[in-house]
């Protein structure tokens, strides 16, 4: 009898669960549906902003990000809870988009690498022939910068440097190689000024690894998120971080926020060469798909990610913001280069990694 | 099906029953809608006011659990951490992002105020030193502390993230790489930092009980030797009843920064909570409050610094990269670089100590030998050029074994002191305090062969004193004590039928510290006293 009932209830609680559930896929409008979403933590502003979560609910998502490290999401996150991996580069999305097995991929926007600094900083490596003026903007020349570094130079040992005389390596402040997209694109970069070309052969590797992998071992401790040491450029200045390696939308987002956080004293520099950090979305599951498309495609959501630095497919949004905020940003970036292959990159992090 | 029913009523009872003694797991409850569940660094505390506005603010109010950097970093390694909080908070996750079990628990972590770790010393010393007149480096300071210009105290690195952050610090300063730190740096600038270290007069398992007992010394209200300075935060430094000056490294600081972490195992209502929380700690008027009242540096750009904070642009030393690296470097502070210590353990073998007692006794004894594997474990182990005096007691006390811990090959002596440890055996009265005075005989022939050591008492005893002298005769002999025998830290440790109020009256007029071991395993206790000697 007692059991009779109890199977009763069971079935009458199942179906209540399938009704609601039919309800949420069905026609009702208010209902909107939750997609899951491990992004690069460069974008958490973006996916945050009212304005970005009105347009999604408009196409009825709920998107809900976690932020992580690029190369994070693509090793050790366990994506399995997730719609959506967002990382902020190609090599970590082709990954993903590998070992998920997923059809295809949505580049919707993209930044180049700068290194933020400071005022002082930037007269004295100027001095010291690291800072270069170039077309419209400043450069770091990332030659010079290896030259000094492969010596060992701390800034107390620049000749004639008396406003910043640290006791510690000159060296630019990067995120964890082993966590991290921004410093995979960091190694990129000096990797193919470090061989004088795109590494891509053993030889090669072998060959820069000695070079680049100072850069990161000299720094010690880094952090595994590019919001870190960004946030420390900010807050805690020049004593701690008098260079730091960014995406350039990370800095513009702050200019347009206008929240004073940028002070005059700021200064960006684009490393010649760079890399474009191209911020590609690797769809899990159909709900992840209608956020790429979306991200893609939505003229709104593009006006938007242009409002938080991002340059997007189509240029015009970000030119409209470099216009109507005053930036000093470059149109365009000359001395662009391309990351080496995946794997490529995967095994010099790997190396450097082992060293640690 | 009554009868099926039955057990499943007894359970319901029995869960209901042991919600009262909260689940060690869980020690702070289950999840709850609206509350963060933190493990927490215990210098956190002082936030409290803050985070009582914040719940009425947001509606996120926070319960802490408060633990040391290592065995929180272990915790969260060992998927602990994850049974009961949803979230972390230590002055730094430093340590914990470089060991990979823990790394990879970590989910987003919000940065919420800052505090270098400096050095404060009294403004006539400053002013001696010359020191208030220019910028000195480290380099300077360990030179002046070698030559005992000055004294300081400071936490134990293994214990407490301000000695830590000093460690690094003043390594990776003298080392004067300017790249971080390994083994074979540490070692090149061995000499420099154990003439740094020689000045350290004082250590303690937590930065509020280094500070308090500090004052107390100060004060003259604690037998123990006045110290002029304290290694610690800005902020904790900062807020001194006894004004400090500051001094700031020109070469460099280790600064802590706070971040509010949430583990990934969170919730969804937690991450919700920490995301509430952190924009509102963040919000400038809580960070301008959060400087007022904490003395802790603000993180966002739009809040000025006042004018408390002398340096402003303070360089941050490099920090190191790798586990093996930092835990290199506080094995070697331990076995090479500190004051070595003298420790006495005066311990209780009477008959009521039989069967589960005395066995945990043993095993505590026993863990300090290198028998426990644990990351705490390790670094609580008897150091190299440690010495360890067992003094056994029941209705008079036994013989004393001294050992001495020998620097490079610490095994042989550690396991001589094992043996010594399981062999224990528990029989007779319980004469505390004509025991403990007999331990003061060996002290003076230790002290008179080799004065300038760390020298502190642990006390363990579990019930009342049996024997014809009471503490009040030992408070007597106490007083009557030349000043470097007086001075001696007594810990004694509460456990079994402990008479508290008598341990308490020991602790005090001894400048020491009473530990509990009565809701945990004598094991931990002794670990945590390792932060003291």
């Amino acid at each position: 009898m007692k059991r009779t009932l109890g199977i009763g209830l069971a079935v009458v609680l199942l179906v209540g669960v399938v009704t609601a559930i039919v309800l949420g896929q069905g026609g009702e409008p208010a209902r909107l549906q939750t997609v899951r979403g491990v992004i690069g933590s460069e974008k958490l502003a973006f996916f945050a902003d009212q304005r970005v979560k009105d347009v999604f609910a408009k196409h009825g998502l709920v998107v809900e990000t976690d932020p992580a490290g690029s190369r994070q999401i693509a090793t050790a996150t366990d994506l399995d809870s997730y719609d959506f991996a967002f990382p902020s580069s190609a090599p970590a999305a082709e990954k993903i988009q590998r070992d998920r097995k997923a059809a295809r991929t949505y580049a919707p926007f993209s930044s180049p690498m700068v290194v933020a600094t400071f005022d002082p900083i930037a007269d004295l490596l100027t001095k010291a022939g690291v800072v270069k003026p170039g077309p419209g903007y400043q450069t770091f020349d990332v030659q010079a910068y290896l030259e000094l570094a492969a010596k060992g130079t701390r800034w107390d040992q620049l000749p004639g440097n008396t406003s910043y005389p640290a006791r510690k390596n000159l060296l630019v402040t990067t995120t964890d190689p082993r966590d991290s997209n921004s410093a995979a694109m960091y190694l990129a970069i000096t990797s193919f000024v470090a061989n004088g070309g795109v590494v891509s052969s053993a030889d090669a590797e072998a060959r820069v690894l000695p070079a680049v992998s100072k850069l990161f071992l000299d720094q010690g401790y880094t952090q595994s998120s590019t919001e870190g040491p960004f946030e420390d450029y900010l807050s805690a200045g020049m004593g701690k971080t008098p260079l730091v390696l960014a995406y350039e939308a990370q800095f513009v987002d702050r200019v347009v926020r206008g929240d004073s956080s940028i002070r005059p004293d700021m200064k960006l520099l684009y490393p010649a060469p760079t890399v474009l950090s191209k911020h590609t979305l690797v769809p899990l599951r159909p709900n992840g798909d209608r956020v790429g498309e979306l991200l893609q495609g939505d003229a709104e959501l593009g006006k938007l990610a242009a409002t938080f630095g991002f340059r997007t497919s189509d240029p015009q949004h970000f030119a409209t913001v470099v216009k109507e905020k005053n930036l000093t940003v470059p149109q365009t970036i000359v001395d662009v280069v391309e990351p080496p292959a995946h794997e490529t990159l995967e095994r010099m992090l790997e190396a450097i990694a082992k060293q640690y | 099906m009554i009868r099926r029913l039955l057990p499943a009523a007894a359970a319901l009872a029995l869960l209901a029953g042991c919600s009262d003694s909260p689940d060690p797991a869980r020690p702070v409850g289950d999840p709850t809608p609206g509350t963060l569940r933190v493990l927490a660094g215990s210098e956190l505390a002082d936030l409290q006011p803050i985070l009582d506005e914040a719940a009425n603010a947001t509606g996120v109010s926070v319960k802490f659990d408060f633990t040391g950097t290592i065995e929180g970093a272990e915790k969260v390694a060992s998927g602990e951490a994850e049974q009961g909080f949803d979230a972390v908070w230590f002055s730094s996750n430093r340590y914990l992002e470089l060991v990979p079990d823990a790394q990879k628990r970590l989910g987003t972590p919000t940065k919420v105020m800052s505090s270098p770790v400096v050095l404060g010393l009294p403004a006539a010393k400053v002013t001696e030193l010359g020191w208030d007149s220019k910028r000195v480096g480290w380099a300077e300071i360990a030179e002046a502390a070698g030559a005992q210009k000055f004294t300081y105290g400071m936490t134990d690195p293994s214990a407490s993230n301000s000695g830590f952050s000093a460690l690094v610090g003043v390594a990776a300063a003298l080392s004067g790489s300017g790249s971080a730190l390994d083994a074979a740096k540490v070692n090149a600038v061995a000499p420099q930092l154990k003439q740094f270290f020689s000045a350290q007069k004082l250590s303690a398992g937590s930065s509020g009980w280094l500070t308090e007992a500090f004052q107390r010394r100060a004060r003259g209200e604690d037998p123990g030797a006045r110290v002029d300075g304290l290694i610690n935060y800005e902020s904790v430094l900062l807020s001194s009843p006894e004004p400090l000056t500051l001094v700031y490294p020109s070469d460099g600081v280790v600064t802590a920064d706070y971040p509010l972490t949430l583990l990934t195992s969170a919730s969804g209502e937690a991450r919700e909570a920490h995301q509430k929380l952190s924009e509102h700690l963040k919000s400038p008027d809580v960070q301008r409050k959060i400087m007022e009242t904490t003395h802790r540096r603000p993180v966002v750009p739009q809040v000025q610094l006042d004018g408390k904070f002398a340096a402003k642009d303070l360089v941050e030393l490099p920090f190191p990269g790798s586990q093996s690296a930092v835990d290199g470097l506080i094995t070697t502070y331990f076995d090479q670089l500190r004051r070595p210590s003298r420790t006495l353990y005066v311990l209780d073998t009477s008959g009521s100590m039989q069967g589960d007692r005395i066995d945990g006794l043993r095993q505590a004894v026993t863990g300090l030998t290198g028998a426990d594997q644990s990351l705490a474990g390790r670094f609580s182990r008897f150091h190299g050029r440690e010495q360890v005096t067992l003094l056994p007691f029941s209705s008079s006390a036994r013989p004393a074994l001294k050992y001495e811990v020998p620097q490079d090959d610490p095994q042989p002596v550690l396991d001589q002191i094992r043996t010594t440890a399981t062999n224990l055996d528990a029989s007779g009265g319980t004469a505390i305090y004509s025991s403990l005075r007999g331990g003061y005989d060996v002290l003076r022939q230790q002290i008179d062969a080799d004065p300038d050591r760390f020298t502190s008492i642990v006390l363990m005893t579990d019930g009342e004193n049996t024997g014809s002298e009471d503490v009040t005769d030992f408070q007597l002999f106490h007083q009557g004590l030349p000043q470097d025998l007086k001075g001696i830290p007594i810990f004694p440790v509460l456990f079994g039928e402990s008479a508290t109020a008598e341990m308490e009256q020991v602790a005090k007029m001894s400048g020491g510290k009473v530990f509990d071991a009565r809701s945990r395993s004598l094991s931990a206790a002794f670990k945590e006293i390792r932060g003291y000697q």
